[in-house]
């Protein structure tokens, strides 16, 4: 590719503050960047890091309170901040373009497709109605919407999350921009739509010769996409360099750390966790902002303000990696449950229903088959990882067993007994055996009680001890988690998420359970974090001899965690075996295509285009007969039709054409 | 993402709260005027003793300073700071009354209607409909029209009406509040609803619930001087600001100003108080909530 | 969306039998019992009895509220012996002047509180904001007859411009004939209206500046004043079209003191002057229509709604 000297946009030393009640947020520090026509800039960052602020302020987007204050950003030659307010309206309008990251709340919701599309040709071109429809179609066409003619004359709320993330984007391209900055545009998104959406976005910038910002916290969506990356921490770019050589051999203390932290390069076991917590820039701040959680980090690192310096690969860092880090391969995992272990938890033809918004008067026959005949088991000191996108069903899955809900039909035997048919005390009981460990802890925790009353709760409700035994048993909690005593006088406000994701993990094991179900216990949590989390489970897991049925839409950290995986698709259990075979020797096309959309942090694997799935998940109210992933499957026969069943040895899959056959057992 | 743990004390709920309440300098005037007229009212005759009960036809229409009367005496010869002081103590306890009354029942069938859900909530939902399509004055004047007036009963009749609003209030609250996460967290320890009722729907409803109190004391207080205004309210030698205040209307074109203004400016500092002081406990009880 | 509408006429009519069986137990709550009340103190038993067996009030309960119904759709809201006149046509004569004044002042009210809360919101937690919140305030803390005293006082007093006393003309023809004398009452009415649509209107301008679709249209290099009246103006005001039909009763409460305090001859008056009376075929009447009233002006409030914010219309549309 021919790349021009000259960048298109460049921000050099832009600081942004956000004004709070009291003091300010100096959310950007000096931040210098650049982006060429035709290029990919991934900038990559957990949050808090300064990324999205950076895109904010180069758009004039920022939040209420927030200002730049100072430094240029200079596009095509011109400083935006000295621009005249109607013809900086025209640059962004016109020349720019953004996508941003949640579709569902992104598009007017009372204004039809087609006139918000076509808005920025009205105002800024002057065209006229019919031909801004035109346009509008034709825009729609483009970014592979189906039907275009009848979608710009819907409202947003008719369309899928993918759908009007491809609205969104039609709308920053129809003005033809000349920078295309996408802020997470696939985070809200399923993997399989997120390939779609980051491969349209790929061909849009070769089209169009746009220059493209990628914001994203995921290392793996970077690795693929960007030509050149910009790693940010605390307000600060620490380094920056093409992609390829970032990711063979990156410098920054930090990006060495965040790569080390990813679930795919699990070494030995274990995940390298980054300590502590990224600091508050509300407070004045001196030296390396990493160096509080740096192993290399000297009393120099923390008195001298370290900047960047370089030129291709660029870093800030005064104790730079100097030997090669290579991303190896997930080590898998040594199973460690063994073959004879008994079940403690068994699960068969579980089914569930739900009444398809059937409110007031108008009971209606619909139903919606959250969960259509699921049966697996899981042993003790196992970990069953559960994967599958939004609407398979999964959490309905961990809702269940947890015994939050009814099924509808179906059996759950934990411990020798069927759960469904037991009389009250016993279910009462029964809740000790299997606890569940929320996504989101701050929600799952009543704001208004201290932390010491929230993990006595389950003790006081099953009648465990009295309170000397209950306080000590809270106690020895903290400690198995981590966290300091004074933390039990606080409120769950007070704490980060990751401290939280800990709280509520001492708080399932407070009854001792065999079975703890999560359910996209780190999601919320950055990559950093996230790392913690994953090893105190496994840590506690080996010392407690805790089962776990791990609920995630990601595949490699369910690959980390899982000694077997089970995948779902649209309420089935579509395949289900060792962690190591389903992920590496997948035998179902649900599951190769959602191996396949997982972006991985290495810059030279690519994606085989044959496997992407198209379309969109069918509706759960009247799910196709027989497989029904058959809509979707690119293998698909008049035979699936007939419902395949979950047949097989360990590795067991429902597919009619299965891609391969069963491994040799103990492969 | 990070927490002031280390740097900030331990401080309880209430603690933060007041801190809170406190930086709202609106709700902390709302505190000083409650208590300013609440004294004026209460302790006031304490210092400065009127006869308020026998009519003195010597002193009708004095104006104010006159004959050791500040603000100068009304139609019949009452002295009007006296009475400013004996109406303050009517409207202030019928408005706390009625607007307590009101809180307590609507929260209780609010709650029930919002717990039982199904058939029972529709019944119990549509009976508050029916009454809220009432204009509240026309009913609380074909209520006065049966029964006679008097304190007591005013209360009743405000505080049994005005109950609908915080009934849809709580049933609201109680609806959302039995979907968030943290109950269902306890059902998966084995929990009973009751559990749930007492330890995480109560004291998490609490909060709008108290807010909602301090709006319909002022509510409370406005609707005694609507009745009185209407002809409906406390009759002699008992007062309340309203009263006062409707009695001074037909005297303003005679140029009494000091039976109209005093009566007016209290009542519309006494509202404004609950209605400042409502704003900052919103404030409270939101805030300290939100994360970070 | 038919569904959804004859669900809601359903609604609305349960309503609107709860409110006759409310105002038909209010009838036996009367002091002396039905007859007495209605018939007033002078009245004989023999006059009693005959009453009672005319309107059926000695059959069983159930079927004196069957017939009370009957009578009802038939048109019959009673007959005031006070006014010798039936209460249908008593009422008729004042539904009218209740409408013209309520109406009026409604959309005075919208017309300038709509603008007042879009300041509000734009400029939020700026002196503007202050301003408007306290002066809304100070207007809603403001016993309503005590307001419209203070216009008395300023517009036919200080600035003897206006009229103190609303039009007393019997007909419709004859109150719109003295269009000064309106002026006073429907402003007093407005004001207090203005102070809660006001605040309404800022909250929901607010919640809907912060969503984030207002940033996608700053995005595309639109002029602030695009941005809100082109996308946020619309979305923050469907919620406004339910206000008006919840605020009915508040409304109809605020007609009837400011009908009393210009003598302004609509149902409040009527109201009033049957208060006192004790006149209660008239009181109950009154009660029932403007209660019919108002659960009719939300439903048609709910289904304007409906059929104009396209998220209810189409997911109505779909179930």
């Amino acid at each position: 590719m021919e790349v021009p000297t000259q960048p298109l946009l460049r921000l050099r030393d832009l600081s942004t503050d956000i004004a709070l009640r009291r003091g300010a947020v100096q959310a950007l520090d000096h931040v210098n960047l650049e982006v060429r026509q035709g290029e990919t800039l991934g900038i990559v960052g957990e949050s808090g890091s300064g990324k999205t602020m950076t895109v904010l302020s180069i758009m004039g987007l920022l939040p209420t309170g927030g200002r730049v204050v100072g430094g240029e950003i200079l596009f095509d030659g011109r400083d935006l901040r000295g621009l005249e307010a109607q013809e900086l309206r025209r640059v962004r309008g016109v020349e720019m373009g953004m996508v941003f990251q949640d579709p569902l709340t992104s598009l007017n919701p009372t204004m039809r497709i087609g006139a918000q599309v076509a808005e920025p040709l009205r105002v800024h071109q002057g065209v006229g109605k019919a031909e801004a429809r035109e346009r509008a179609i034709e825009i729609l066409r483009r970014v592979g919407m189906p039907r275009p003619d009848k979608i710009v004359d819907d409202y947003p709320h008719q369309l899928s999350g993918g759908m009007r993330q491809r609205v969104v984007i039609a709308m920053a391209l129809i003005r033809s921009p000349r920078l295309l900055i996408a802020d997470e545009p696939t985070t809200a998104l399923d993997v399989t739509t997120q390939r779609q959406i980051l491969e349209l976005i790929d061909d849009l910038r070769e089209e169009f010769k746009m220059a493209v910002i990628l914001v994203t916290h995921d290392l793996g969506v970077i690795a693929g996409r960007a030509d050149r990356v910009a790693v940010m921490y605390a307000g600060r770019v620490v380094e920056t360099a093409t992609t390829a050589e970032l990711f063979r051999a990156p410098r920054h203390r930090y990006t060495e750390a965040l790569m080390r932290a990813l679930p795919e390069s699990a070494e030995s076991g274990r995940l390298y966790s980054i300590p502590g917590l990224p600091p508050d820039l509300s407070r004045p701040l001196t030296g390396c902002r990493f160096a509080p959680r740096c192993g290399f980090a000297t009393d120099e690192c923390r008195t001298t303000d370290v900047t960047l310096t370089g030129d291709a690969h660029a870093f800030a860092c005064l104790h730079p990696v100097t030997d090669r880090a290579t991303i190896a391969p997930s080590a898998a995992r040594e199973p460690s449950a063994s073959g004879a272990a008994k079940p403690i938890l068994t699960v068969r033809d579980l089914v569930k229903e739900y009444d398809a918004g059937g409110a007031g008067l108008r009971r209606t026959a619909a139903r919606v088959s959250a969960v259509a005949g699921v049966s697996f088991e899981v042993k003790a000191g196992e970990t069953l990882g559960i994967v599958g996108e939004s609407g398979c069903g999964k959490s309905t899955v961990g809702r269940l067993v947890a015994g939050l809900e009814p099924p509808t039909s179906g059996e759950i035997v934990v411990d020798g007994a069927d759960v469904t048919t037991l009389d009250r005390a016993a279910r009462h009981r029964m809740h000790r055996q299997v606890q569940l460990m929320f996504q989101d802890s701050y929600a799952a925790m009543n704001p208004r009680m201290r932390i010491d009353s929230i993990l006595t709760e389950p003790l006081e409700i099953q009648r465990v001890g009295d309170s000397g035994a209950r306080r000590a048993r809270v106690s020895e909690l903290l400690d198995q988690v981590g966290l300091p005593r004074r933390a039990l006088e606080r409120y769950p406000h007070e704490f980060s998420g990751g401290q939280l994701q800990r709280i509520g993990l001492a708080r399932s094991l407070a009854l001792r359970p065999r079975l703890i179900v999560a359910d996209e216990p780190v999601s919320a949590l950055d990559v950093s974090v996230q790392a913690q989390v994953l090893n105190l489970m496994r840590d506690l897991q080996r010392d407690l001899g805790l089962s776990y049925v791990f609920i995630s839409h990601d595949l490699s950290v369910v690959d980390y965690m899982a000694d077997r995986i089970g995948v779902m698709y649209l309420g089935k259990l579509v395949e289900v075996g060792p962690a190591h075979q389903v992920v590496r020797a997948a035998r179902h096309p649900y599951t190769q295509a959602l191996l396949d959309a997982v972006p991985t942090p290495d810059p030279g694997r690519t994606a085989d285009a044959g496997s992407a799935i198209r379309g969109e998940l069918p509706s759960a109210v009247n799910p196709p007969t027989g497989c029904r992933f058959r809509t979707r499957c690119p293998l698909a026969q008049d035979v699936c039709a007939t419902e395949p069943p979950l047949a097989g040895g360990t590795h067991q899959v429902a597919c009619h054409f299965p891609l391969r056959q069963e491994a040799a057992a103990g492969a | 993402m990070t927490t002031q743990e280390e740097a900030e004390p331990v401080r309880g709920m209430w603690r933060q709260g007041l801190e809170v309440f406190s930086e709202n300098r609106l709700a902390l005037a709302g505190v000083g005027l409650f208590v300013l007229l609440a004294g004026f009212s209460f302790l006031g005759p304490l210092f400065y003793q009127t006869d308020q009960v026998h009519t003195d036809l010597t002193k009708v229409f004095l104006t104010p300073g006159t004959d050791g009367h500040p603000l100068g005496a009304d139609g019949v010869g009452y002295d009007q700071l006296g009475r400013m002081m004996l109406g303050g103590q009517t409207s202030i306890v019928v408005g706390l009354a009625a607007g307590l009354l009101a809180t307590v029942v609507g929260t209780v069938w609010g709650a029930i209607a919002g717990f039982a859900g199904g058939w029972v909530d529709a019944v119990m939902m549509r009976v508050v409909d029916a009454m809220m399509s009432i204009p509240a004055l026309f009913l609380f004047m074909l209520m006065a029209s049966i029964v006679t007036p008097t304190v007591p009963m005013l209360i009743v009749i405000i505080g049994a009406f005005a109950w609908l609003g915080p009934a849809r209030l709580v049933r609201g609250e109680a609806l959302s509040l039995r979907t968030r996460e943290y109950v269902m967290a306890m059902r998966g320890m084995g929990g009973t609803g009751g559990r749930a009722v007492r330890r995480h729907i109560i004291p998490n409803a609490i909060g709008t619930v108290i807010v909602n109190a301090t709006f319909q004391v002022a509510d409370a207080i406005l609707y005694v001087a609507y009745l009185s205004f209407l002809g409906l309210g406390v009759p002699p030698p008992a007062a309340n600001w309203g009263g006062m205040l409707s009695d001074g209307l037909s005297d303003t074109f005679s140029g009494h100003w000091w039976l109209l203004y005093p009566p007016g400016i209290a009542i519309i500092l006494i509202v404004l108080a609950f209605n400042f002081i409502g704003d900052g406990l919103r404030d409270v009880f939101e805030v300290r909530l939100r994360r970070r | 969306m038919t569904r959804y509408l004859l669900a809601r006429l359903g609604q609305a009519l349960v309503i609107v039998i709860l409110v006759t069986l409310i105002t038909f137990v209010i009838l036996h709550l009367l002091p002396g019992g039905a007859a007495r009340a209605i018939l007033g103190k002078e009245a004989t038993l023999q006059q009693i009895a005959s009453f009672n067996h005319e309107m059926g009030y000695d059959r069983p309960l159930w079927e004196q509220y069957a017939l009370y119904l009957r009578r009802l759709v038939g048109g019959d809201l009673g007959y005031s012996f006070q006014l010798n006149q039936s209460v249908a046509e008593a009422i008729n004569q004042r539904l009218p002047k209740t409408m013209l004044l309520s109406l009026g002042s409604t959309l005075i009210a919208v017309v300038v509180a709509v603008p007042l809360g879009v300041i509000q919101a734009v400029r939020r937690n700026r002196w503007p904001d202050y301003t408007i919140n306290g002066l809304s305030l100070l207007a809603y803390a403001t016993p309503i007859f005590f307001m419209g005293l203070m216009m008395i006082i300023l517009f036919s007093q200080v600035w003897p411009v206006l009229p103190p006393e609303a039009p007393q003309g019997f007909t419709m023809a004859e109150v719109l004939a003295e269009p000064a004398g309106l002026v006073l009452p429907t402003l007093t009415l407005a004001i207090l209206t203005v102070a809660v649509y006001s605040r309404y209107i800022r909250s929901s301008m607010v919640d809907n500046l912060n969503e984030n679709y207002v940033r996608t249209a700053r995005s595309k290099g639109l002029a602030e004043s695009r941005v809100i009246v082109g996308h946020t103006l619309r979305n923050g005001l469907f919620p406004v079209i339910t206000l008006l039909g919840m605020y009915l009763p508040a409304l109809f409460s605020g007609a009837l003191v400011v009908e009393r305090l210009f003598n302004y001859p609509g149902m409040g008056l009527l109201f009033w002057q049957a208060a006192l009376k004790r006149d209660y075929p008239i009181l109950l009447g009154v009660t029932l229509l403007i209660s019919v009233a108002t659960v009719a002006g939300a439903l048609v409030a709910d289904v304007l709604y409906a059929a104009v914010d396209p998220r209810v219309r189409l997911k109505a549309a779909r179930s």
